[in-house]
């Protein structure tokens, strides 16, 4: 009797620790690391901590918090700047707080906390105003003082970040629609297009009000701001996570099966038949002058030409699924599981610096 | 091989009931259901091992009632060898396990961590955890136009601790819902008559008796509540299997009263 009993308890203490385990690893919010460069700096949303790096050799500017992690905290939304000045970064730890950080020095200059959920998407920055989407389904609007302008609640789960074309604001959710706002109406969403899936990512918005999207709907679709209708769809092999990039009239883009694809946008079509790199891609491809660039899940990154030809590769390690971003003359990604949190690589692929906080 | 073995099976298990639901009824409120019929399919699985284990707990309360094993107890309380050697003869000659009133127990613990795992999972909160999910969905289940789920159920969100705001004050009901089921579940298994006062196995018991509850209540009280959804739903269905047993002692919920 005595040794069930001890072995009852033993067993519920020990399930007491596991489940403690997990539930910290949930409540951690554990993701992938997102990252924001201006001309001199990058500033890396990852985990405990948002870090400032000199662009000019990689060494730590700042951190955010300054000193000990604080465990309400926890940043992989991709920071956003502000033009007077200012580095919005939205919190998914408990305590759901959107913070307002000087980049010059990581000092806090103000905090929202009255969403109820985790801060995943970037927010969209105006001249006047902070349109934050956060996964309680609601869109919060602030004033650039971190004032609360007001809100509105959408439905779904949303992730992605807001665009606008200076006259209404465009946002996904994993509600599997595209929603569109006007600031100057803050009942309800003027209208909403129905997808083929969920949307855990942004929309990009061309020149001609046409809106384009990929889901878990294995589809890209294209979406007329003005007609709120969807003018074409491509079937794809995966489910698409991030928006496609933007390059004159042609898309680039890949999928969680580890296509790479090129269509043209004004209609569709394939401009050559989909190139399978090394791995899933999850992020949004970076457009530079000579080529794409794309970040796999493998840990590589690769620069294709507009034709579709592999330039160069650079095994970076890890697990790449963030966007890559340029800034100046590099090209920065941020791996999860390798032994650094940001590279910079030059337009050639050769590795410049690495960035691992100090302890 | 656990994420193999038990969170992914568990996951898409819960997400073919929750698929299946949400086609009849719509998403809404449907992931609870699925777990309270997940939790059936699991008691259901487990309910031979349960009954092992009724019988087991039976028979070894039985054995400390009886008058040849409390005089082989006194005649060898000096000796703990031989008491030993006495008691595997008894459980031998009466077709008593020791463990076998354990074993079910230990069941649970495996299936409520994977259960909590699989919840999490197919709740996916963060991109990460919502690739993941992308990856733990076996190939023939076609979910891609019900993802993301929804959690709510009732006025809960399954995804995080459940409470009520009352007058100010947050209470947490389902906590102590989870407290008082598994109080009555352990009370209904207790021995009817617990006379001797000697008898170590049922001062632990009634202990047990009230650790356990309270556990449970902290369990509730910190994990996502779809976790204690499933506690309510098991610990309702432990009761029901002990009654229909004809086993459940209910004067045992009565305080100072015993049979």
């Amino acid at each position: 009797m005595k040794v069930k009993h001890s072995i009852l308890i033993l067993m519920a203490v020990l399930l007491s620790v596991l489940l403690s385990g997990c539930s910290g690893a949930a409540m951690r919010s554990n993701s992938w690391a997102g990252l924001t460069a201006d001309e001199s700096t990058a500033y890396l949303a990852n985990g405990s901590f948002v870090y400032a790096v000199n662009l000019g050799n990689g060494s730590e500017a700042w951190r955010y918090p300054a000193e000990d992690a604080d465990s309400k905290l926890s940043f992989f939304a991709a920071p956003a700047l502000t033009t007077d000045g200012q580095l919005i970064i939205g919190s998914a730890g408990s305590n759901h707080s959107l913070i307002s950080l000087d980049p010059k020095n990581g000092s806090e200059n103000w905090r929202f906390s009255g969403a109820e959920d985790r801060w995943i998407a970037s927010p969209l920055v105006t001249e006047d105003a902070i349109y934050a989407p956060n996964a309680d389904g609601t869109l919060y609007v602030l004033s650039l003082d971190g004032s609360p302008l007001w809100t509105m609640s959408i439905g779904g789960t949303l992730w992605g970040q807001p665009v606008s074309d200076g006259d209404l604001v465009y946002l996904t959710s994993l509600d599997h629609h595209l929603y569109a706002i006007d600031p100057q109406n803050h009942d309800a969403p003027v209208w909403d297009v129905a997808l083929k899936g969920a949307i855990p990512g942004a929309a990009t918005l061309g020149p001609d009000g046409i809106l384009y999207l990929g889901s878990f709907g294995a589809e890209l679709e294209a979406v007329n701001s003005s007609t709120r209708k969807i003018v074409w769809n491509t079937v794809t092999d995966g489910w698409i996570w991030d928006a496609p990039a933007l390059d004159g009239e042609t898309l680039y883009f890949g999928d969680l099966n580890g296509y790479f694809y090129s269509i043209d946008a004004t209609n569709g079509s394939l401009n050559w038949d989909p190139i399978q790199p090394d791995g899933p891609i999850v992020g949004s491809p970076l457009v530079m002058p000579e080529a794409i660039a794309i970040a796999t899940e493998s840990g590589s990154v690769y620069a294709i030409d507009r034709d579709g030809r592999i330039v160069w590769k650079q095994t970076i390690g890890g697990k790449l699924y963030g966007n890559p971003v340029l800034a100046g003359d590099l090209i920065l990604v941020s791996p999860m599981e390798a032994g650094f949190v940001l590279a910079a690589l030059d337009t050639d692929g050769k590795q410049v610096w690495t960035f691992t906080p100090a302890k | 091989m656990w994420d193999t073995f038990i969170v992914i099976p568990m996951t898409n298990t819960l997400l073919y009931i929750y698929s299946f639901l949400g086609q009849l009824f719509g998403t809404e409120h449907m992931f609870g259901i699925a777990i309270i019929l997940f939790t059936i399919l699991i008691r259901g699985i487990t309910w031979p091992l349960t009954t092992k284990q009724l019988k087991g707990t039976q028979a070894m309360q039985e054995l400390q009632q009886d008058k040849e094993w409390q005089a082989i107890q006194k005649k060898h309380k000096d000796n703990k060898e031989k008491l030993a050697q006495e008691q595997m003869r008894i459980y031998k000659e009466r077709g008593i396990s020791p463990f076998s009133s354990c074993l079910p127990t230990l069941i649970q613990f495996p299936v409520i961590i994977g259960l909590y795992q699989s919840i999490i999972r197919a709740l996916a909160s963060t991109p990460l955890s919502l690739l993941k999910l992308t990856r733990s969905i076996y190939p023939f289940l076609d979910i891609s136009s019900i993802i993301p789920l929804n959690s709510h159920f009732l006025w809960m969100d399954l995804s995080r601790p459940e409470n009520v705001k009352l007058l100010g004050y947050s209470i947490p009901t389902l906590a102590i819902i989870v407290v008082i089921t598994s109080y009555i579940q352990s009370k209904l298994t207790m021995p009817a008559n617990t006379s001797n006062p000697g008898d170590q196995g049922a001062a632990m018991g009634n202990m047990m008796s009230i650790y356990m509850p309270f556990l449970m209540g902290y369990f509730a009280l910190t994990f996502a509540s779809g976790l204690s959804i499933y506690f309510v739903t098991s610990n309702l269905l432990g009761i029901l299997q002990y009654a229909m047993m004809g086993r459940a002692n209910w004067q045992n919920l009565l305080p100072g009263k015993k049979s």
